[in-house]
């Protein structure tokens, strides 16, 4: 899962919080459900840690006992950069292929 | 499971803990889930240590030096080496003169001084072995380790300072230690053929 690959759980956990703010569990299911990879409690707050402290997510008032994050506007133009950058490998890559 | 957490940072575990502690609440126990937490506080106790290596700026000819307490006294240090190897340097000199290049009546005036100087074990080992310690002392101030994270990258540096006083010891010394180790092993061979 190397940085920047679809894989990338800093790049999913980006991708599950565009959709709006979620705590640590809402985080996994919703990986589970888009990517169906399951992301052990380790990795996600390794990356939820990374990304907090390049200030592309923050924390929000705790909700009960769970902690919920949201994307910072950082957060948001970075994962659409990333996301382009995909984008535009992902198409030269399938339109090759279907040349091949 | 959460006694796992304590594997962690403590930094990262002030800010971080009751959060995991309360996910793993939630998430059914299983063994990929323990080698995700093993792996993570692997991974945090990594960053937490390059965190702690000092940030150098981006270097114009190379990171600098970490000056270590001994290269603040380079003279010092080379007269120490210097008065250290000079017992060993007159007897090789003495012997040289006497033995080697024989000059008339030498060998006869300092033998028995010499026989009388070497007879105690320690000496010998303190004239051998001189020359090795001195070495190390001369060159000690002259070498430098640097490390530190310089352009988000780590960075190691050998630095070398080139002091007249020390190099000329260095030399004295490497002159002096590759005689005696010939000497020996001239005389461990001649000891074989007998």
């Amino acid at each position: 899962m190397t940085e920047g690959s679809g894989r990338d759980p800093g790049l999913l956990v980006l991708i599950s919080l565009a959709g709006g703010p979620k705590h640590g569990h809402a985080i996994l299911l919703d990986v589970a459900g888009f990517a169906g990879l399951r992301l052990g409690p380790g990795t996600l707050y390794g990356a939820l840690a990374r990304l907090e402290e390049s200030g592309l997510i923050e924390a929000l008032p705790l909700d009960g006992r769970r902690q919920p994050y949201r994307l910072t506007g950082a957060g948001a133009a970075s994962l659409r950069g990333r996301l382009t950058g995909l984008d535009v490998a992902v198409r030269v890559g399938l339109r090759r292929i279907q040349a091949a | 499971m959460k006694r796992l957490l304590r594997l962690y940072p403590s930094a990262w575990r002030a800010r971080y803990e009751a959060e995991v502690a309360e996910l793993l609440d939630e998430l059914p126990t299983n063994r990929s889930m323990l080698l995700d937490l093993i792996r993570g506080a692997v991974v945090e106790r990594a960053r937490a240590a390059w965190r702690l290596l000092p940030v150098n700026p981006v270097p114009a000819g190379g990171p600098p030096m970490l000056e270590h307490p001994l290269q603040r006294h380079p003279t010092s240090l080379a007269l120490l080496a210097l008065v250290m190897v000079t017992p060993t340097f007159l007897f090789v000199f003495v012997s040289l003169l006497a033995y080697q290049i024989s000059v008339p009546g030498l060998a006869t005036a300092v033998e028995p001084a010499l026989q009388a100087l070497t007879a105690p074990g320690w000496v010998d080992l303190f004239l051998l072995g001189a020359p090795f310690v001195a070495f190390l002392v001369a060159v000690l101030p002259l070498v430098g380790l640097g490390w530190g994270r310089t352009d988000g990258e780590l960075h190691l540096t050998l630095s070398l300072r080139a002091r007249a006083l020390n190099l000329a010891v260095l030399v004295l010394c490497v002159l002096l230690g590759g005689l005696l180790i010939g000497h020996l092993i001239t005389e461990f061979m001649y000891e074989a053929a007998r």
